[in-house]
């Protein structure tokens, strides 16, 4: 782009001097054409055709010299009327051109003033009827253009325009060329054909921005060398140019006479007559007013009827009036000469509009032929006082006027509360109502259907044109579609960008939870790493797919992980449990043998015992062949097998825990003998498993358990209870228990404590099938068994209630909750009455009758549990959740707001750019961290302590 | 690199701006996705009732009996009916004969609210009727529509002209004769909402939500004409009318809720009035209408604007602790005092004993944030309050 520019710019330099070399006279640029008018006129039309020309190759972009010199051709083979014509037309394209820039108005007013002096001067310029020919002629000014640019298809405007003149519609229609109608489109506008061969050289220049600036500068600054001596010499020719008969110095721009030549020659240079005179200069401007009423004797432009009659009443009017008599020269009628507004644009009212632009720069006796243009019409232009003067005639509004009255109640004053302004003549008031402004207002106050003529200001046509250019696809929007499509891919990269960043940390979290998940009850051996944050496999195959959750580190999340982080046992107390249950299993089944192998030959003075048990059970049992089968098979064990229950089997062993479970299935009703026999062979066993630890063991019998303890600082308890399937089977088959009960040996331990213990084996196994696949249960579990511990309130429900509610409630969510998400919605549940009486009540999946699991809840405590937990989750809610929790509130990550930013750090850190550390506060990074330090810490102290 | 990072944080910065947190294309870190609250009904299969289900027809009794009590009188219905008539023809007269009216242009009129809705309350006979006008809403203009509305009656009722009055108001004018009460709320046609100018028309804010008001009745039409519904509007209002704590509770909240409890479910099939009575309980209880619930997303406004949202924090909190303790009450067997034939409404917020087992009431849970980070721009409370919340909380 910036090189077409450049190109553009130097091929108007180029046309530019075709054009000068070309000319005749050869006169340079600076060069004195004062001297000679005529020549100069030419000269000036020469070089300003070949400027306009130059323009147009700039808009063009690639044109050949050849341009140039057409456009000299041109102007060199017309009279120097015509060549006049053609000046002030390529004037007039060039000044609305350099409308834009503020240095270029300068020039052009200078220029006017020159054209001022000139044609005051030339006979030649004074009739009017040869002027109206001459600004008809704008159209073959601007066809020999036309004819060149045939070849050049991107000037196709200025053909456009050419054709303008003469049925603009038609243009419209059928030009291709979209430029072209968007200039033709604008160009209805206004009804003044002189712009319109501006427009198109406007319409070009905002496609090439750049190229037209650029030539804006060439040519704008070889203009600035000649306004100097221009108006210069203008000026010092002033004073003699008119002929007077009297010591009168009338100015005929400003309608007024000054006291002597010094006055006049001050009025001239004063602002004053500047602005008249570049306001008559200015063509469009009285055609920007829409339909309005023209004085033409004192060039005074009037809104309305009521206006101008207001203005021929009036004191300078009359002034006028008289020294025009004074000066002898014609008084047109009073008439009033409609200026632009009708919309027929029919040519009548073109060439009206024209003769009284031509009165303004032509002088007095140009006013003459203006008349009599603007009398032919008379009929017309009746038609449009008509016009105008119906639309005036209802006033508006008139309950949004305040009357302000005096002391004594005399109206003084009216204030309209629509347009915020005051008047005191009720004259005004009327003249108010009527007026646009006050329509305006009440149009865009009231009633947004009032119909207020259309007065295009240049910011209203500017939207339009802005308007057109949205509407029409052409080479603007195209830009901007780029430019749109262009942001979306970045937004597509940078989204895709996210994507990944999101699924690497999802995945660190999902590791995370996974291990918390998997390792308590995993295999023997070394534990994985603790912190996720460490050296670890840079991906694991089979993880399951992530997409469906949400991101897991909301506030709720990371107090929740927090939190579990903190109750989550540490890795010295689950090795030492570790370690104990693995003896004790071990032991166990080393007792198991043994007491299988002293059986063996002593079945005569135990076995009988239990052989009459199953004998007598066996007709009723059906299920009991297998144990039978297996009797026969091998030496019958007593002890069959041992099974970890309870928060060991599930995982929720928390940081303080010292009390696990085993459950030792046996073959037959367990009794207290045999419970005596495994405690006196246990500590044998055990010593030959782990020489090096001492344990302690106790029976309890009432728990029908034997509790294993290790002697060092940490005390940790294993509860083994005895249990047989055949207590329950027993239970389910026959209603009557109490007739096996008592045929069963005198010692058998507790029946409910056994049955509890089968419970509990049941309980793990679902927990295992139900539970531990399901995401953030098992957190969630771990959590609430920490409340219960922590909160006395909560310490009656039972755990397995708890567990089976959880794990109901985040199931029944049909979706993968986050961990600070699962916890609220146990909460919900329990907020909107779960444990309430009415409600459905906790069905026990583990149990064949339907039992409630929360059955042992007295109706106090159900009711204090959910009005607990109602205010948790209003806590929760309000971004509390670290009271619920009992733990310190975590301050949000920096950039709370951006967290965006503090990923994008943490990428640029991965990728080893920078080391600030300002990112590694928040979200996982924070809480790795948090945990290593914890952990190390930890450490220490252990190792302190040790 | 630094320049990459550089340009993707101020291009983003700037981007988002205009976005905000919707749902919108693009990188959305911020996307919060609320869930809605636990809600039992909807997860029935999960919780298999362990014993069958207490006999509540004394509770239905007692809700149908509260109905019948709020339900206006056949009088008093037509009262409100006959006015309500009465304006609307004038109203039409004026819309297709203006005459030498000229201070407005009337595009339509529609009847809306309770009146509409068919869940009018006894003793508040006041019919609500929306008034678009095709001009601009200014004071004036309203005020000389009640004016000629009122002579307009007079003319044709000559023997009520002691009886009328009209009173002009913030949102038009109401015009009521001895019986019944019309609130004429006056607002104008979409195009004309941005040139509203404070100084000279009605509130814009009260303008659109007239225009909501006339969604809102449409909606209820086609959705919610059920009686269980209209049902528990009723006993919903008289509840929002006798406990403080549910005064933040807009009557379209409490449209869309009772809407959501009696058809929101597996079977799509109307609840009983006393489940959907409970539910409603329920439901606002487990935090329907708390922070980071997904609520009840208003189905007539675009952009799934979550109908709660228009409460304060503050309000939301009062709104469920009420609801919360209510719940509680409600499952100890005081239905009676929740529904208010007995007893009063201090059971919300003091302590009360049902069958030995104390109900205590609860506390707030809002606390006012502290102090904000300064980069924290509190444009408007409510959402300044309310926005990180929610994002934040995703």
């Amino acid at each position: 782009m910036y090189w077409s520019g450049l190109s553009a710019a130097a091929n108007a330099a180029a046309a530019y001097q075709t054009g000068q070399t070309g000319y005749p006279v050869g006169h340079t640029p600076t060069g004195t054409y004062t001297t000679q008018r005529a020549a100069g006129s030419t000269y000036d039309t020469g070089y300003q055709t070949a400027a306009a020309a130059a323009t147009h190759s700039t808009a063009a972009g690639t044109y050949p010299s050849a341009a140039a010199s057409a456009t000299y051709d041109y102007g060199y083979g017309r009279t120097t009327q015509t060549a006049a014509a053609a000046a002030a037309a390529a004037y007039d394209s060039s000044k609305t051109y350099y409308a834009q820039p503020s240095s270029a108005t300068a020039y052009t007013g200078a220029d006017t003033h020159y054209h001022n002096v000139f044609s005051t001067d030339k006979a030649a310029y004074t009739n009017a009827s040869a002027y109206t020919t001459t600004s008809r002629q704008t159209t073959p000014v601007v066809t020999p253009k036309a004819s060149y640019t045939g070849t050049y298809p991107g000037a196709a405007a200025a053909a456009a325009t050419a054709t303008y003149n003469t049925s603009p519609y038609a243009v419209q229609t059928t030009t291709a060329n979209k430029v072209c109608c968007q200039g033709c489109n604008y160009l209805n506008q206004p009804t003044n054909p002189l712009p319109t061969t501006a427009l198109p050289v406007y319409m070009q220049q905002t496609s090439q921005p750049a190229a037209t600036v650029a030539a804006v500068k060439t040519t704008g600054n070889t203009w600035q060398t000649f306004k100097k001596p221009g108006t210069m010499q203008g000026k010092a020719q002033k004073p003699k140019a008119p002929p007077k008969p009297q010591q009168l110095h009338y100015c005929d721009v400003c309608k007024i006479s000054c006291a002597g030549p010094q006055t006049y020659r001050e009025h001239l240079e004063g602002q004053k007559h500047k602005k008249k005179e570049a306001a008559a200069k200015a063509g469009p401007t009285p055609s920007r007013h829409g339909a309005s009423l023209r004085c033409e004797l004192c060039d005074v432009t009037c809104t309305g009827a009521d206006a101008y009659a207001a203005h021929i009443r009036g004191a300078k009017h009359q002034k006028v009036v008289k020294l025009h008599q004074k000066l002898g020269k014609p008084i047109p009628s009073t008439d009033p000469v409609v200026v632009g507004g009708t919309t027929k644009t029919s040519t009548t009212t073109a060439g009206a509009a024209v003769g009284a632009k031509t009165t303004t720069s032509g002088g007095t006796a140009a006013t003459t032929g203006t008349l009599t243009a603007t009398d032919g019409k008379k009929d017309d232009l009746k038609d449009d006082l008509l016009d105008l003067k119906e639309k005036d005639v209802e006033p508006v509004g008139q309950e949004y006027i305040e009357e302000i009255k005096n002391e004594e109640g005399k109206v003084i004053s009216f204030n309209c509360k629509l347009c915020e302004c005051r008047f005191n003549d009720p004259n005004a008031k009327e003249m108010h109502m009527k007026g646009r402004r006050h329509r305006l207002q009440y149009k865009k106050k009231v009633n947004p259907e009032l119909v207020v003529e259309v007065k295009p200001s240049l910011r209203q046509r500017k939207l339009q044109e802005e308007k057109l250019r949205r509407q029409q696809p052409g080479l603007h929007q195209l830009r901007e579609e780029m430019w749109r499509r262009r942001e979306e891919e970045r937004l597509l990269e940078e989204e895709e960008r996210w994507y990944w960043e999101e699924r690497r940390r999802y995945e660190e979290e999902c590791e995370y939870l996974d291990w918390c998940r998997r390792y308590p009850r995993g295999p023997p051996g070394p534990p994985p790493m603790m912190p996720p944050g460490m050296p670890r496999p840079p991906f694991m195959p089979g993880m399951p797919p992530m997409m469906p959750m949400r991101r897991p580190d909301s506030s709720d999340d990371r107090h929740v992980l927090a939190k579990h982080a903190e109750i989550y046992p540490k890795e010295e107390e689950l090795g030492a449990i570790q370690k104990i249950v693995s003896n004790t299993e071990k032991a166990l089944k080393m007792v198991s043998d043994y007491l299988a192998e002293v059986d063996a030959p002593k079945e005569q003075q135990v076995k009988p015992k239990a052989k009459k048990e199953v004998k007598e059970e066996d007709p009723k049992g059906d299920d009991d062949k297998k144990d039978g089968e297996k009797k026969e098979d091998g030496p019958p064990r007593m002890l069959k097998g041992v099974m970890r229950v309870g928060i060991l089997a599930k995982g929720l062993l928390l940081r303080g825990d010292t009390s696990v479970q085993l459950v030792v299935l046996c073959g037959d009703k367990p009794t207290r003998t045999l419970l005596d026999r495994v405690a006196d062979n246990l500590p044998k066993q055990l010593a030959v498993v782990a020489p090096e630890d001492k344990y302690e063991i106790q029976r309890v019998v009432e728990e029908a358990a034997l509790v294993v303890q290790n002697i060092g600082e940490q005390r940790i308890s294993v509860n083994v209870t005895l249990t047989s399937p055949i207590m329950r089977e027993q239970l389910l088959h026959d209603g009557d228990s109490q007739v096996t009960a008592a045929k069963d040996p005198p010692d058998v331990l507790d029946k409910q404590k056994c049955l509890d213990a089968l419970a509990a084996l049941r309980h793990a196994k679902w927990f295992q099938a139900r539970a531990n696949g399901l995401q953030s249960c098992v957190m969630v579990i771990r959590i609430l068994r920490d409340l219960c511990q922590r909160v006395p309130t909560w310490g009656p429900l039972n755990s397995w209630a708890m567990e089976l509610m959880c794990e109901k409630v985040i199931a029944s969510a049909g979706q993968h909750l986050s961990p600070g998400d699962a916890l609220r919605r146990v909460f919900e549940a329990l907020a909107s009455g779960l444990l309430l009486p009415g409600s459905p009540g906790l069905l026990d999946p583990c149990e064949k009758d339907p039992i409630d699991a929360a059955s042992p809840l007295s109706a106090q405590e159900r009711e204090d549990i959910t009005a607990s937990a109602q205010h948790a989750l209003r806590l929760i809610a309000f971004r509390q959740i670290h009271k619920v929790l009992g733990m310190d509130p975590i301050p949000p990550p920096k950039f709370q707001r951006g967290g965006r930013f503090t990923r994008k750090r943490r990428r640029d850190n991965s990728t080893g750019e920078g080391n600030d550390s300002e990112g590694e506060l928040d979200g996982g990074d924070g809480k790795k961290d948090k945990k290593e330090d914890g952990e190390d810490s930890k450490m220490d102290m252990d190792k302190e302590t040790k | 690199m630094v320049m990459t990072r550089g340009r993707g944080r101020g291009m983003r910065g700037g981007m988002m701006r205009p976005m905000g947190p919707g749902p919108h294309f693009g990188p959305k870190m911020k996307q919060f996705v609320p869930r809605l609250p636990f809600d039992m009904v909807l997860c029935e299969s999960a919780f298999p009732r362990v014993k069958p289900a207490p006999d509540e027809s004394a509770f239905t009794q007692a809700l149908l009996k509260r109905n019948a009590d709020l339900s206006p009188t056949p009088a008093e219905q037509a009262a409100v009916l006959n006015l309500v008539t009465k304006i609307q023809a004038v109203m039409d007269n004026l819309i297709v004969d203006p005459g030498n009216f000229d201070a407005c242009q009337i595009e339509e009129v529609r009847q809306v609210g309770s009146y509409k809705k068919g869940t009018m309350m006894t003793g508040h006979n006041v019919a609500d009727i929306v008034v678009i006008l095709k001009t601009l809403p200014t004071k004036e203009a309203v005020e000389a529509l009640g004016k000629k509305v009122c002579d307009d009656l007079r003319t044709q009722e000559p023997q009520e002209v002691l009886v009328l009055t009209m009173l002009p108001n913030d949102r038009g004018f109401e015009i009521s004769n001895s019986e019944a009460t019309v609130r004429v709320l006056v607002t104008t046609i979409h195009q004309n909402l941005r040139k509203l100018d404070p100084e000279l028309h009605l509130d814009q804010k009260i303008l659109q939500s007239h225009l909501a008001a006339i969604r809102h009745s449409r909606w209820f039409e086609e959705n919610a004409h059920h009686s269980t519904i209209k049902v528990l509007i009723r006993l919903l209002r008289d509840l929002r009318g006798r406990f403080d704590g549910f005064e933040p509770l807009s009557p379209w909240m409490l449209d869309l809720l009772a809407h959501y409890a009696i058809l929101n479910n597996p079977s799509r099939q109307a609840l009983p009035i006393n489940s959907a009575f409970r539910r409603c309980l329920q439901l606002l209880a487990a935090g329907l209408f708390l922070p980071g619930s997904a609520g009840i997303s208003d189905p007539c406004e675009g952009g799934n604007i979550r109908v709660h949202t228009a409460m304060t924090l503050e309000q939301q909190d009062l709104v469920c602790l009420t609801a919360q303790t209510l719940l509680r009450v409600l499952s100890h067997g005081g239905y009676k005092q929740i529904l208010g034939l007995e007893g009063n409404s201090s059971i919300a917020s003091e302590m009360s004993v049902w069958d030995g087992v104390v109900v205590s009431a609860l506390e707030k849970a809002y606390e006012k944030p502290p102090e904000r980070p300064p980069q924290d721009d509190d444009t408007d409370n409510m959402d300044a309050d309310d926005d990180p919340m929610e994002t934040t909380d995703n």
